[in-house]
């Protein structure tokens, strides 16, 4: 039926607020997700994406838009004649079931027969590693335990797609990872589509076949997490994914390469290679990751711009280094440990030089949108 | 301050807080009780109050069977008890389906409004239950306002025979007792998790699965609660039957009152009482089991 | 689909309004029709008037083709004056026991204590009239002569219940360790109660108060049966119009005792919610 599972077209919802008012949760957003792929749905809270992810399960009914499931319009289906299953963020087993029956419930509400019925709960929860513990009560079980109940709950009756509401984001850190991995993998082994919902950059970086961008009601960019982090469509998604330094100014062509003049006297060095190329006299951002700094001598070939140290925090993987410029611009960059002696020095200084490569060097325009329209062109 | 002074202080200090409460309790509620109980094996004196003599009779004429060489087999007490329990049953049913819904609804609604709904379902409680019921007195009589509204729309022809029936006790005792039920359920029901209710949705179930698979089972323990509130008034009482059902329908409450008050038989009407007591008695030991079984959550009716 | 939704959602909404006036309708009904001037047929409305009004106080003497006034006005007021009486009375003692045992219970932990809790809850859940006719089988029993003494006894006996739950709800969400904080600053246990626990309990105290208040004058059955001949509370003395004929003033009455009600109850939930 076509290479899309699920189609959102010209999507469109507003809450009203108790205050008065209305909030447009999402504006007109068209998504298309591939069949067997993972994909994220990033954002600040209040940007759409539990919106969205509402409006495809059918717990919210668009005021204006369709929501395409393998091809069929479900626009007008309520939430239980849909063929997605969700795993809710407080995972929402049934307190009164045990763990068989929370699993099985899908397939009691279709009248499964029993021996199938009992056959595919005990594959489910061997799914999830949970063998064996149909007659626990859910309130007996660990945090980690539930999840995966809720897990192989949503999975059993072969929804088309799967729906995660933030579902990792109850437990502590190593479980958290432990679990992506999981899902990950179960993700590839099911064969079907994952919509993850999390606010998490890091999570989101980490598992997604492609990430999708939410700010206000509106995709900012989709694609995958590398291209998202390298190459940023907007000033948005570049302060949201990873830490950055940012340079707004004016561009001017210099040979083949962009100078970016900011108001503080700064001149950035991009080297322009695809991606947006500013005309002359733009106005212009210029992106330059902590980790694409490095720390030079005074002699060094290549761009470089001068810091006043104020801090140097140490992670274990590498070395943070806050300063500013001369003119008070705050800077940060991040030195792989190995470099220690440099960086000591460095602080004993109080100033460090920092150097980098024009060609890392992501240029964005001033204002968001222009970019998307001339990159989609 | 030695450990046992400390003690003895504490001691009396309990003994001061606890001791006149336990005393009073003891004298006019435990010792009554008890008095009954044994006035009910007592042989009715002829002139009214008790011989002090051992007669078993009084539960036997309940059953139907009296001291056969002086009274036949009469089951007119039973029949009585059977439609007191009856009516009690259908109360409680009416008034927990007309409670449940309006409960769903009221915790739905935005705090504020919330509040202000439990306000006015609990108002009614506080005035006297006898105006509350005089009321329907007047609504339910021949020319009262009910008649007068189903002749004035010309639905019936002439007016209908409402009042002193058993549908008008129980739709008194409903009235009576929404406050009762309702409390309990809606406590249950508000602490319904909706996200349960979207998971059921989400795993294909129409409304009437959830509301049975999911819903209800969960908002039971306010339903059990309720009914036990409103059955145990419900089955003793005489009033209601005494004011909506005259002298036609007579219910346990009217015949204990009868005994006391009009045939001065005591012991029969204490031994009448005691059946009352073991029906609530059977009851209650019923609802601890079920507390029991369920486990973890603190019994409703604290 | 979402129509048949939407249907639900405006059923529902539908059903709760049917649900109040279902409720206050018949509130309603007794309040206008006690300005009704017709004396005969209460639900033919006639006209307007405050006549039952004036009778009830006293200030008009209406002599109506209908029936033999068996009741005075005279009676009435001494049965209102019965009310207040048993109910000051009670209020007082179950107030003064039931806040007693609450702290006693909220203090100590002694052996039986879950089975003395019990104890307390039984006198409400005791069908009344059972109640009754125990209470009455001891007064006349102990030679005791029915009146308002054993009037306000027997409604103690189950009004320390109400108001042991009221002020045990109050403590129990009372914070510990003030009392604590209390003494580490220097103040012994009469101190600390006097300045601690007592004022955190008052609200408590005061709705246990007002709900033995309300419950005392509305009381019916157990009066009923241990009251005797000649004393008559307030709802009995309603009760006795209603079975020997019933007179246009007992909507007014009503109204009253209704209006009454009302705003001892609002300021009782008043007193509640403010307490947070």
């Amino acid at each position: 039926m076509g290479a899309h599972i699920v189609q959102l077209e010209r999507a469109t919802k507003a809450f009203s607020l108790p205050e008065g008012g209305t909030i447009t949760a999402l504006q007109g957003i068209d998504l298309d997700v591939e069949r067997n792929e993972f994909l994220t749905l990033l954002g600040p809270s209040g940007c759409g994406k539990t919106t969205l992810l509402h409006a495809i399960s059918g717990f919210v009914q668009l005021d204006g838009g369709k929501v395409r499931i393998d091809g069929e319009d479900v626009s007008d289906r309520p939430p239980h004649r849909r063929p997605v299953n969700t795993v809710f963020q407080n995972y929402a087993l049934f307190p009164h079931m045990n763990v068989g029956n929370n699993v099985g419930y899908a397939l009691d509400i279709a009248g499964t027969e029993r021996k199938e019925r009992n056959q595919r709960v005990g594959a489910a929860l061997e799914l999830v590693g949970l063998a064996g513990l149909e007659n626990r009560l859910p309130r007996q079980l660990s945090g980690g335990q539930q999840q995966r109940v809720a897990l192989a709950r949503a999975i059993i009756a072969r929804p088309k797609l799967l729906l995660l509401d933030e579902p990792l984001s109850a437990l502590d850190r190593n479980l958290r990872q432990a679990m992506q991995i999981e899902l990950k993998t179960l993700q590839a082994e099911l064969g079907i589509s994952f919509i993850f919902v999390t606010h998490d950059q890091e999570e989101a970086l980490t598992m997604s076949d492609r990430l999708a961008v939410l700010n206000k009601g509106v995709i900012q960019q989709i694609d995958t997490p590398r291209t998202v982090y390298d190459r940023p469509t907007n000033a948005f998604v570049a302060s949201f994914i990873g830490a950055s330094n940012l340079f707004e100014g004016t561009a001017a062509r210099s040979g083949g390469n962009t100078l970016v003049a900011t108001a503080d006297g700064l001149q950035i060095e991009a080297a322009c290679s695809g991606g947006w190329k500013p005309g002359d006299g733009a106005a212009a951002t210029a992106l330059i990751r902590p980790e694409q700094f490095s720390l030079v001598g005074a002699g060094a070939k290549g761009p470089t711009i001068g810091i006043d140290i104020e801090q140097v925090v140490f992670t274990g993987l590498n070395f943070q280094i806050h300063g500013h410029t001369p003119s008070g611009r705050k800077i940060v960059a991040i030195i792989a440990a190995v470099r220690q002696a440099d960086v000591a020095s460095a602080e004993a200084d109080g100033k460090a030089r920092l150097g980098y490569d024009p060609a890392a060097v992501h240029l964005l325009p001033a204002d968001g949108t222009q970019a998307a329209a001339e990159m989609a062109a | 301050m030695s450990a046992s002074t400390l003690r003895g202080r504490r001691r009396t200090q309990l003994g001061i807080l606890l001791g006149p409460a336990s005393a009073f309790l003891a004298i006019f509620f435990l010792c009554p009780l008890l008095i009954m109980l044994v006035y009910s094996f007592l042989e009715p004196g002829l002139y009214g109050g008790a011989e002090w003599a051992f007669y078993p009779d009084n539960y036997g004429r309940i059953l139907g069977f009296a001291n056969p060489e002086f009274e036949d087999y009469d089951p007119v007490y039973i029949a009585i008890f059977l439609r007191s329990l009856k009516i009690a049953l259908i109360t409680v049913a009416a008034t927990l389906l007309v409670c449940y819904p309006a409960a769903f609804q009221i915790s739905r609604l935005p705090d504020r409004w919330k509040n202000f709904a439990l306000f006015l379902i609990t108002l009614p409680f506080f005035a006297s239950l006898i105006v509350r019921l005089f009321i329907w007195v007047l609504i339910l009589k021949k020319t009262g306002f009910a008649n007068m509204v189903l002749t004035g729309l010309h639905i019936v022809s002439h007016p209908l025979e409402l009042i002193y029936t058993e549908g008008a006790i129980i739709v008194g005792m409903v009235y009576v007792f929404i406050p009762f039920m309702f409390l309990p359920v809606y406590a249950s029901v508000e602490k319904l998790d909706w996200s349960l209710v979207r998971a059921s949705q989400d795993l294909g179930a129409n409304g009437f699965q959830t509301f049975w698979r999911v819903i209800f089972p969960l908002t039971l323990p306010g339903v059990v609660g309720g009914s036990i509130i409103v059955f145990i008034p419900a089955l003793g009482n005489f009033i209601v039957p005494a004011v909506l059902g005259g002298a036609k329908v007579m219910m346990l409450g009217n015949l204990i009152e009868q005994q006391f008050l009009g045939a001065r038989n005591w012991p029969f009407g204490a031994a009448l009482a005691m059946l009352v007591m073991a029906a609530v008695l059977a009851i209650l030991f019923f609802y601890i089991r079920f507390e029991a079984r369920r486990g973890d959550d603190a019994p409703v009716l604290r | 689909m979402g129509s048949l939704r939407n249907v639900g959602v405006v059923g529902l909404f539908g059903y709760t309004i049917l649900f109040f006036t279902f409720i206050y309708l018949p509130i309603v009904l007794i309040v206008a029709y006690s300005f009704n001037s017709d004396p005969i047929n209460m639900m033919n409305w006639s006209g307007f008037t405050f006549d039952w009004y004036r009778q009830i106080f006293g200030l008009k003497n209406t002599v109506s083709e209908n029936a033999l006034y068996i009741e005075s006005t005279e009676q009435l007021l001494n049965a209102l004056r019965n009310s207040l009486t048993v109910a000051a009375f009670t209020t007082t003692i179950a107030t003064v026991l039931g806040t007693a045992t609450a702290l006693g219970l909220y203090r100590f932990n002694f052996l039986g204590k879950k089975f003395y809790r019990v104890l307390l809850f039984a006198p409400m859940l005791m069908p009344d009239i059972v109640l009754g006719i125990a209470l009455l089988i001891f007064f006349v029993g102990a030679g005791v002569s029915l009146g308002l003494k054993t009037i306000v006894i027997g409604q103690c006996s189950f009004l320390v219940s109400y108001v042991f739950i009221v002020v045990s709800a109050r403590l129990a969400g009372m914070d510990r360790s003030l009392e604590n904080a209390s003494a580490d600053l220097g103040a012994d246990e009469w101190t600390t109660f006097r300045r601690i626990i007592l004022p955190q309990a008052m609200p408590g105290v005061i709705g246990g108060a007002l709900l033995a208040f309300i419950i005392s004058m509305d009381d019916l059955v157990i009066t009923y049966f241990i009251s005797g001949v000649d004393t008559q509370t307030l709802p009995i003395f309603i009760f006795g119009m209603l079975r020997r004929g019933i007179k246009p003033e007992i909507n007014a009455i009503a109204t009253l005792m209704l209006l009454f009600s009302f705003a001892v109850a609002s300021l009782g939930l008043y007193f509640r919610s403010r307490r947070g």
